[in-house]
């Protein structure tokens, strides 16, 4: 993917990108790297275009928790997921990744995040997604 | 004469535009300029149909609505065309206001799915470049309860005007009461503890 949004410079292999991931300060293998802004804008490059090519998933699984009556498979199962994996990788001692670990609590954050890359799909998705994000409060 | 219509398909959301080139300009044959109606359809809601000056009141209402649902805890918009708000973090109720009298205000209640193509079939109008439209800013059109909770985000004020209160009633206060070392009572006072 790095190949066709021209990235080759900035992410020449995949071990950069697992290098870079290791800046969120959430994770158990959290490392301080002092993350570039082009290393920063390539990585938002690279989320709107996974969910450009994920929104038909994205959009189903919002759908499955708008109608109560209907018993939200898709929901529970995405949910199940995010949850193992952040059980998996995240360091759940961090007070904010036990709030996105509390059951009751973590909705809210879940749509806004699915609701968020929803948005930014378009050919000016890249501009929306680093605007959201450096307006999160 | 034949008019041009031009439409954007999101999932379960499709707007159709339709008006005529601006020959003036030069315009191409299957460019739209001059817009004469649109339409928004959302799967199983009714249809939402308009003139040109609805339009981009419609599409800013749509893009301050989920820019404040996104970074807000409370969004809401209100306008004298159109209300939006949600039910609750799934559900959002939008309420279209007609301009005629004796015509009830549509209701309509949309998902966040139904939000988002809506707002991407928005995204792909404005990126055609076969639909000249003038680009209307964002934030000249909030209205006042939004402008109300985009100001309140504004921290910066809450963050240093306390302080900076707090030090200047502090200086206004201190000052008549500041001491100001005086050699020549000092010396007198020595003089009186040794007298010799």
């Amino acid at each position: 993917m790095s190949n066709r949004l021209n990235l080759n410079d900035v992410l020449p292999n995949k071990v950069t990108i697992w290098k870079l991931r290791n800046n969120n300060p959430l994770r158990k293998s959290f490392i301080n790297n002092n993350i570039k802004p082009d290393e920063f804008d390539a990585l938002i490059k690279i989320a709107v275009e996974l969910s450009r090519y994920l929104y038909p998933y994205i959009r189903e699984i919002l759908r499955s928790k708008e109608d109560p009556k209907n018993n939200s498979v898709i929901w529970n199962d995405f949910k199940k997921r995010f949850i193992e994996l952040i059980n998996e990788r995240f360091n759940i001692n961090n007070i904010r990744v036990k709030k996105l670990l509390n059951q009751t609590r973590n909705d809210e954050i879940l749509i806004k995040s699915m609701l968020t890359l929803s948005l930014c799909i378009s050919n000016e998705g890249y501009q929306k997604l680093k605007n959201f994000l450096l307006n999160i409060k | 004469m034949m008019q041009n219509r031009l439409s954007f398909h999101q999932s379960s959301v499709s707007l159709e535009i339709i008006g005529l080139p601006d020959y003036s300009n030069n315009e191409n044959n299957d460019q739209i300029s001059i817009i004469s109606q649109w339409k928004l359809t959302i799967a199983d809601k009714p249809l939402i149909e308009g003139k040109i000056e609805h339009l981009g009141p419609i599409i800013d209402a749509f893009y301050i609505y989920s820019n404040l649902l996104i970074n807000n805890e409370m969004p809401l918009y209100e306008s004298k065309l159109i209300d939006i708000k949600p039910e609750n973090l799934y559900i959002h109720n939008i309420v279209l206001k007609s301009s005629k009298r004796d015509v009830k205000p549509l209701t309509i209640k949309i998902g966040n799915s139904l939000l988002a193509d809506t707002i991407n079939c928005f995204d792909q109008l404005n990126e055609s470049s076969k639909i000249i439209m003038k680009k209307q800013v964002v934030f000249n059109n909030v209205p006042i309860k939004a402008k109300f909770k985009l100001i309140n985000k504004l921290k910066f004020y809450n963050l240093f005007l306390p302080p900076l209160i707090s030090i200047c009633s502090l200086v206004l206060f201190s000052t008549p009461f500041i001491y100001f070392y005086n050699p020549f009572v000092n010396e007198e006072k020595k003089e009186f503890i040794n007298p010799e």
